[in-house]
């Protein structure tokens, strides 16, 4: 450090150092589309990881006084399972959609701060394997401690050095401590991004909806995590040096993980769902060959329940006994969070509504979309009721609700994203009919697994049982929900088929194979490194409408 | 994001980011060094190490200026191809205009049309409802106590003399009932009426009355069972006919006013933005 | 295409600098974590079962305060001598920067000790113990955070580093250190005023 030089040779220098010129690009690649891919099949290959488990779970469940897994095994499957389908599926996919699409949606060449990008990713991916590493590292109680088992909302006092012996919590809390580093890293990113990045012209109001949803998300996602992250700090602490946060029997309070917890945690499934609503705003427009049904409102509705979510955690917690004025309150404060939802979904439908639609594979997986995500918000405003909550609490009505926003909307919003900008990504088109076949096999498989559910929750099947006895009229709702698990399996191998069917001889997309409005399809498909050979500059929230159709363009209107 | 490759008016590189696993090393070492509390110091103390060099690594890639690479720009042969003007026109979506499916009320009928609506169509029921009473059972006050069953459940237990006489706390009841109702359906009258698809007329007359005759029909047993007892339906009926006639010939007859339903959502809120500045004054909906 | 651009674009087009976006994206999202730290501690005044309580134990920490909250003052002076090119100045105020958030950090320290020692408070004794030291500790991370770099700038500028060319980064660095501060007054009227 005595004599500082400072080479802008340095970059080949440090070239000559690597292994091999291919691992080393991706290695230390700091172009957002890279990442953006990296974060996208990282998620994916958690995303089998979470489904085998699953699978797992309703193989377990098929029967009564089913003997697949034992209940220690079954309490990790479904942490595990759930634990990952949130921080380590549902996270890196919004990273990894904004990483790829926001600069090439707002003209930019790469995200505000590329290096901070990488870190973001590789914090994730080794936070992720952190998690992971519990199945070998975490020696419980006599030796039969393995991956953590305490459910994906870990709560107090369960998590207690007491009660969770061995070191499987704290894999829990470390793995998803540090995969959140990255998840603000991230979010910090797309901020700066959307504001400090944009190309000529790109007014916010003319930025495209999806990356309205997207920065809206970022801002959730950098005010939501900390107080995650600040229980957990608080329970390592309890943890480790004998603090009493959440230790009842020194006058700590196990309520207040709860009320930790959902700060975080009903924003954060909001997060989750956004990139849902992102995709479809962009997509439905386009296949449905009309502008998207009342912009600004729809900004507004997405900004509102931003607001919103932060108002309406104690919903998970009726149960608990909190003063009636509480439960008043926050039964309230999440039926609010029903007026801009139900916005949404009317000007999608009022997108689609007079429209020339193309029912293509993107939008397919759209409309289901619209329809399930409907009726989870039906089950989500049922259960907003604190007398219906009392009852329908921690059974399977509650799963079948969140699956329903998780899987039926979150799921297939992701998966309508990857048809349609798949095509920008790699250059091939996935095939139109494998991917009917995936889309119908996960409706199918869907609806099966996950409608039967809300009959055992009425029925009163608790959730997270390892079995159950015979007698109760659950066989047969189990039994379907079982063979439905499996039908969307099917459509997974199908859509991991189509994906790789595609990469080898899938068929050439051009730059522009849907006609589509926004700035990324002006550029080839995959882009080039620096995305724009010249800066473009926008009039309107769809600059490629405007050079289609010059005689009648957006920006006379805007 | 006009391109001509005559001139040569693209940059020949572009300046991007320069590679680095600094970032890589700097995660990993943060992993390890939190890990360190699960298994053994020592990770911690590599963790460390490994943090603190990659942290020196990224700041001599940044300071004292972001380090770059130039990455040479294609031939133009391989850019995209420039985005063409589609040959089809635009039918854009005109309100009025012939075969449109969108039916917007551009001008209603003000609240206040609804309210004196729904007083005079309560009137007019009113009156229907006192003829049967003294048609049928001798006593205009019938109806009034029937009404009022709705709220007060010892009515309903009274005989059917008692249902005959005119009781102060009933009237008032019925009365205030009666009111309320009459003016909100009046003012939904109002607000629904230009939406209603073609004969105005038989729909705020009959349909519409039968169709809240069948609702009442389905839950009276719930809701009002003295009423339920002793209801003559031929009468009832006539009577929101009556209603619904009269409530939509008042309110039909007031002047309409413009909604603002076809000006975009800034103007509508009267916000000055500069997205109020239009070429044209006409907004898309 | 000719015609689209009978519309001109904006000919003036500004941004918000991405390192000014970020920064403040940060700071909010430490206000969201010691905000939950901050509840904690509201949430268990008065809630520990067994002693000692912080009117036992706690006194004002008066030199602490005024030292890390005139650090504020002069690292203004300091990032004002490195605008115009003072560079002697910006040293002096950089180095008294330093120093009075070294006092801080001392200050912080002996409390502790005698709190640990004398007073036997450990982060174990009782809720009031475990929120005290995560919050006050959770602040002094960040002080130890921020010193490192107000030393690494300090050692660099010493060694002759041009660190004019760094203007923005060392108002950035600025800023996170009056954030610091700011949460500061907050930790010490919850801990040393509301919690007595």
């Amino acid at each position: 450090m005595a004599t500082v030089d400072y080479p802008l040779e340095k970059s080949r220098r440090q070239r000559e150092f690597s292994l091999s010129e291919a691992l080393y690009s991706w290695v230390a690649t700091v172009d957002h589309k890279r990442l953006g891919l990296m974060y996208m099949t990282s998620a994916i290959i958690f995303f089998l990881i979470a489904g085998v488990m699953a699978m797992v779970i309703r193989a377990q469940l098929i029967v009564p006084e089913n003997h697949v897994v034992g209940p220690q095994t079954f309490n990790r499957l479904f942490t595990m399972h759930g634990t990952t389908m949130v921080f380590l599926v549902g996270m890196p996919i919004i990273a990894g959609m904004s990483n790829y699409l926001i600069p090439l949606m707002i003209g930019a060449r790469d995200m505000a701060f590329p290096r901070l990008n990488a870190f973001g990713y590789w914090i994730f991916l080794f936070g992720g394997i952190l998690l992971y590493f519990s199945y070998l590292g975490a020696n419980g109680l006599f030796g039969a401690g393995s991956a953590p088992d305490v459910g994906w909302f870990a709560y107090a006092p369960l998590t207690e050095r007491a009660f969770s012996r061995g070191t499987s919590t704290d894999y829990w809390i470390l793995g998803i401590l540090v995969s959140g580093i990255g998840s603000i890293v991230s979010a910090i990113n797309v901020i700066a991004t959307t504001l400090s990045m944009r190309c000529k012209g790109m007014k916010l109001s003319r930025m495209p909806l999806f990356v309205w949803v997207m920065v809206v998300d970022a801002w959730m996602v950098i005010l939501a995590l900390p107080p995650l992250t600040a229980g957990q700090v608080m329970l390592l602490f309890d943890r480790y040096l004998g603090a009493n946060f959440f230790n009842t029997q020194a006058g700590g309070s196990a309520v207040l993980w709860q009320h930790f917890f959902w700060i975080f945690g009903h924003p954060e499934v909001y997060i989750l769902i956004f990139p849902a609503f992102a995709t479809v705003s962009e997509v439905v427009p386009v296949f449905s060959r009309k502008p998207i049904f009342g912009r600004q409102a729809m900004v507004g509705a997405v900004v509102a329940i931003g607001f919103i979510s932060f108002g309406v955690w104690a919903h998970h917690m009726f149960a608990v006994g909190m003063a009636p004025i509480s439960n008043i309150f926050f039964a309230t404060a999440s039926f609010l969070v029903a007026v801009p939802t139900g916005v949404k979904i009317f000007n999608w439908l009022a997108t689609i509504w007079g429209g020339k639609i193309r029912f293509a594979t993107p939008m397919l997986f759209c409309v289901a979309f619209i329809f399930q995500f409907l009726i989870a918000g039906l089950t989500g405003v049922m259960l907003a009721v604190t007398p219906f909550d009392w009852q329908l609490t921690d059974s399977y009505f509650v799963v079948a609700h969140f699956h329903y926003t998780l899987t039926g909307s979150f799921l297939f919003g992701v998966f309508a994203a990857i048809y349609y900008w798949f095509p920008k990504a790699t250059g091939k088109m996935l095939s139109e009919t494998i991917g009917k076949w995936h889309f119908w096999l996960l409706v199918i498989g869907f609806h099966l697994t996950f409608d039967p559910q809300h009959i055992l929750g009425i029925l009163g099947m608790p959730r997270r049982v390892y079995t159950y006895a015979p007698g109760r009229g659950w066989e047969p709702w189990n039994m379907i929900s079982s063979i439905g698990a499996a039908i969307q399996a099917i459509a997974i191998i199908c859509f991991a088929w189509n994906v790789i069917r595609a990469l080898i001889k899938g068929e050439r997309a051009g730059d522009d194979p849907w006609d589509a409005w926004t700035l990324e399809w002006t550029t080839t498909s995959p882009p080039p490194e620096y995305n724009y050979e010249t800066d473009p500059e926008v009039r309107s929230s769809r600059p490629l409408w405007d050079l289609k159709h010059p005689e009648d363009p957006d920006w006379k209107y805007e | 994001m006009a391109e001509e490759d005559t001139k040569h008016d693209y940059p020949d590189a572009v300046d991007m980011p320069a590679p680095s696993f600094w970032p890589m090393i700097l995660a990993f070492g943060v992993t390890l060094l939190l890990t360190g509390i699960v298994t053994n110091y020592v990770v911690t103390l590599v963790g460390f190490v490994l943090s603190a060099r990659a942290a020196v690594g990224w700041w001599r890639d940044v300071i004292p200026h972001e380090l770059h690479e130039e990455v040479p720009v294609r031939h133009p042969a391989d850019w995209a191809v420039p985005v063409r003007t589609t040959g089809r026109s635009v039918a854009s979506l005109r309100v009025g205009a012939a075969h449109h499916r969108m039916r917007i009320p551009e001008r209603v009928h003000p609240y206040k049309a609804g309210i004196w609506g729904g007083i005079a169509g309560g009137i007019a029921m009113a009156i229907l409802a006192c003829i049967y009473g003294q048609v049928a059972h001798g006593s205009i006050w019938y109806p009034v106590n029937l009404l009022a069953a709705t709220v007060l459940p010892s009515i309903s237990q009274a005989g059917e003399t008692a249902l005959g006489q005119f009781q102060l706390v009933a009237f008032g009841v019925a009365v205030g009932v009666h009111t309320i109702t009459s003016i909100l359906v009046g003012v939904l009258y109002a607000v629904t009426l230009p939406m209603f698809p073609r004969r105005a007329p038989l729909w705020a007359g009959f349909i519409v009355p039968l169709f809240w005759t069948g609702l009442i029909a389905a839950t009276l047993a719930l809701t009002n069972p003295a009423l339920n007892d002793h209801i003559n339906w031929i009468w009832f009926i006539a009577c929101q006919i009556a209603f619904g006639l009269v409530a939509g010939f008042v309110a039909a007859k007031t002047q309409r006013i413009d909604t603002m339903q076809n000006l975009p959502f800034i103007e509508r809120a009267a916000i000055e933005s500069q997205w109020s500045e239009k070429p044209d004054g006409k907004g898309r909906q | 295409m000719a015609s689209s651009a009978t519309q001109p674009v904006e000919t003036e087009w500004r941004l918000p600098d991405r390192g000014t976006v970020g920064i403040i994206s940060l700071i909010l999202t430490e206000i969201s974590l010691f905000s939950i730290f901050v509840i904690a501690y509201l949430f268990y005044i008065g809630k520990s079962l067994t002693g000692p309580f912080p009117k036992d134990v706690l006194e004002f920490p008066v030199l602490a305060t005024i030292c890390l909250l005139s650090s504020s003052g002069t690292i203004v002076f300091a990032e004002h001598a490195l605008k115009h090119r003072k560079m002697a100045m910006f040293k002096m105020w950089w180095a008294v920067t330093i120093v009075l958030g070294l006092v801080f950090l001392y200050e912080t320290g002996v409390e502790w000790h005698d709190l640990i020692y004398d007073k036997h408070l450990t982060i174990a004794t009782n809720v009031f113990g475990s929120t005290f030291y995560s919050l006050v500790g959770l602040h002094a991370t960040h002080v130890i955070v921020g010193m490192t770099f107000l030393l690494i700038v300090f050692i660099v500028t010493m060694r002759g580093f041009p660190i004019h060319t760094q203007i923005r980064r060392v108002t950035f660095l600025s800023w996170y250190w009056h954030f610091v501060d700011a949460v500061w007054v907050v930790v010490f009227t919850v801990v040393y005023i509301v919690g007595r």
